[in-house]
């Protein structure tokens, strides 16, 4: 389009209008179901809390300004939830971020094809079920009366004999992370080992020459050489923070754990779909993707310091 | 293409980028035997090779296990099983839980709307998607950095759930299939996936027909698409996945029982304490003395994992594919 600025305006021909009416339905999608929503976000600053009529609740009812904030942040609950969201994707980032590396690592240093292909296969399959079948699988194994690991943890002491691992808020996070590392870590892998044999195979023979161990190898060559890979899914993984696994979550959430398991989505989800409570739950949402968007503009701005090209 | 790079030396041929021709395979898998023979003359497993081989067998029997674990409790009488200590084998066999599975009227319907999902939505989603992507990897796309930046804006800043849920509720989508399709025919992510392809393929084909003067829509369809099968494949396989597993707009926009997907259907008969309901009287009172809400819900999890299990092969293959597409930025 530049190019022809500069001269006079080429003509438009019929290939242009297709090409227009192609693009343009991207125009009409996002107009409705993205930017729309977007003006939605005026009933964080208003009253339409129990207004049944949308319409109403959007054009008629009063302005309030940030009364909505000031409400949710004076809730203890949410201060609550708040922590939730924050405590448990700060821990979930730490502690399953660097698994699938490590997972890439070791996977690469087997020598027999077909058996890393089976680990391979094997390792990727949980990340293909859904959360409902695999929480489903989760739970029959920490039942309290007939599941094998409460069983197991009843035995060596970790728990006690009435302990519904399920039902105590204390352990919830626990579950999160740890099924979020089971499932994800094998097919998480995938990215870093394509990475690693991307590498350039020259480096690896040149250290060979020099005597250098397997140990230095990796050290010194495959994680340098995987590092770009890295910081840009760390930094993805960063602008992401608020988001919860709903799906996830939900499935494990129960009224027992409440005080662990309830997080921004999913307090979202309650006050505002279910107890219509609009304007409260929109300024709730309204916050995080503010906070989200400072979020992955702050990543993408350090990703394109560190590797010189953005993440998004 | 620096997706033919990277699947040369890592991934076992099934897994490789499809960008090949049945030649390259050939040769590689030549080098491929050669390196093997290489090693067999000059390596031999150490302690290290050792522990990590018996770290990864550990780690697989822990993948694999659980889910044996739910099979061997499907097909136990669910009362025995109430005993504990079914972990290995079936200590009383019956497939009285599967019976009631089957005989389970909602879990027959969820399938259904699983599918009919699953079709539909992967059919139109690829649909206009790539017919955007398409457009806006042409150069002589009109007004394209405008079209770039109000793609592009959506992926940093959204409305958030109420506000989408009411534009839903306001266009009358509540408790109506087309809910579960209409929201998630167009993504701003799989187009950016799609556009990279489209601008790699050499635009001399798409010159000559447009002086033999063909309209945009027949170079898409007829030149454009069938080359893009490999694309095609990946991203439509994310899709399908994507709405094979998903229950949560179901849960957000869905109250008819009719309505609701495998998965949540699923969701509730795992969430259930009670005992399922007896099959409308279909199935002998022998039958429901033998089961469990619990052992049901197994049979139910179960039943739901096999048409995963029967597609898993092409979604490792394509997936793997598209992680290096992916890796392609747009």
């Amino acid at each position: 389009m530049q190019k022809s600025v500069g001269k006079k305006r080429k003509k438009w021909v019929k290939n242009d209008f297709q090409l227009l009416s192609m693009a343009s339905f991207s125009l009409i999608f996002l107009a409705v179901f993205a930017y729309l929503p977007m003006f939605g976000l005026v009933l964080a600053f208003k009253d339409g809390d129990g207004v049944l009529n949308i319409a109403n609740a959007i054009l008629q009812s009063d302005w309030v300004g940030f009364e909505k904030f000031k409400e949710f942040f004076l809730d203890m609950d949410f201060m609550n939830v708040l922590w939730n969201t924050i405590g448990l994707n700060v821990l979930s980032l730490i502690l399953t971020f660097p698994a699938p590396i490590l997972f890439a690592l070791l996977i690469n240093e087997l020598k027999n094809r077909k058996f890393k292909t089976a680990v391979q296969t094997v390792t990727f399959f949980p990340q293909f079920l859904s959360w409902v079948i695999y929480g489903g699988i989760v739970l029959a194994l920490i039942n309290m009366d007939t599941g094998i690991l409460s069983q197991l943890f009843v035995s060596i002491g970790l728990i006690g004999e009435t302990t519904d691992i399920i039902g105590e808020p204390d352990y919830f996070w626990a579950i999160i992370i740890l099924t979020n590392l089971f499932k994800g870590v094998g097919w998480g892998s995938v990215i870093y080992l394509a990475a690693i044999c991307g590498l350039d195979g020259a480096l690896y023979e040149a250290a060979d020459m020099d005597g250098a161990s397997r140990w230095k190898k990796m050290l010194h060559i495959t994680l340098p050489g995987i590092s770009p890979t890295v910081i840009t899914y760390l930094l993805l993984a960063i602008s992401g923070l608020l988001n919860n696994g709903v799906e996830q979550i939900l499935v494990f959430q129960n009224q027992l754990n409440l005080d662990r398991s309830e997080v921004i989505d999913t307090f979202v989800l309650k006050y505002g779909i279910r107890n219509n409570m609009y304007s409260y739950a929109t300024a709730v949402g309204f916050f995080k993707s503010v906070i989200s968007l400072v979020l992955i503009l702050g990543s993408n701005f350090i990703a394109k310091r560190a590797t010189g090209e953005g993440i998004l | 293409m620096r997706v033919a790079e990277l699947g040369k030396s890592c991934f076992s041929p099934e897994n490789e980028a499809g960008v090949y021709t049945e030649d390259a395979k050939k040769k590689e898998s030549v080098q491929e035997k050669r390196r093997k023979r290489k090693f067999r003359i000059h390596s031999r497993n150490t302690v290290a090779d050792w522990l990590i081989i018996v770290f990864f067998i550990l780690f697989s029997i822990l993948t694999i296990y659980p889910v044996w674990y739910v099979i061997v409790g499907s097909f136990n009488n669910g009362v025995d099983y109430t005993a504990g200590g079914v972990w290995l084998w079936p200590r009383e066999f019956s497939i009285d839980n599967y019976r009631v599975v089957v005989n389970d009227g909602r879990i027959w319907q969820g399938f259904l709307i699983t599918i009919l999902r699953t079709v539909i939505g992967t059919v139109s989603s690829l649909l206009f998607v790539s017919l955007v992507a398409y457009a806006m990897s042409r150069k002589e796309l009109k007004f394209r950095r405008f079209f770039h930046y109000i793609n592009i804006f959506t992926m940093f800043f959204g409305g958030g759930l109420i506000p989408t849920f009411l534009v839903i509720k306001m266009l009358g989508l509540l408790n109506s299939f087309w809910v579960y399709i209409i929201p998630g025919i167009y993504s701003v992510y799989n187009m950016i996936i799609m556009r990279a392809f489209f601008a790699g393929i050499p635009n001399d084909l798409r010159e000559a027909a447009y002086l033999d003067g063909a309209g945009e829509y027949s170079i898409f369809f007829r030149i454009y698409l069938p080359l893009s099968k490999p694309v095609l494949a990946t991203v439509g396989l994310w899709i399908i996945v994507g709405h094979w597993n998903t229950y949560i707009d179901a849960m957000y926009y869905v109250t008819d029982p009719d309505l609701y997907p495998l998965q949540y259907v699923l969701m509730r008969i795992i969430n259930e304490s009670s005992t399922p309901a007896s099959g409308n009287g279909t199935l002998p009172p022998s039958v429901m003395e033998n089961i469990t809400a619990k052992t049901v819900s197994y049979a139910a999890i179960i039943i739901s994992i096999i048409p995963i299990l029967c597609v898993y092969p092409f979604l490792q293959k394509y997936f793997t594919k598209g992680i290096m597409i992916g890796s392609l930025k747009g």
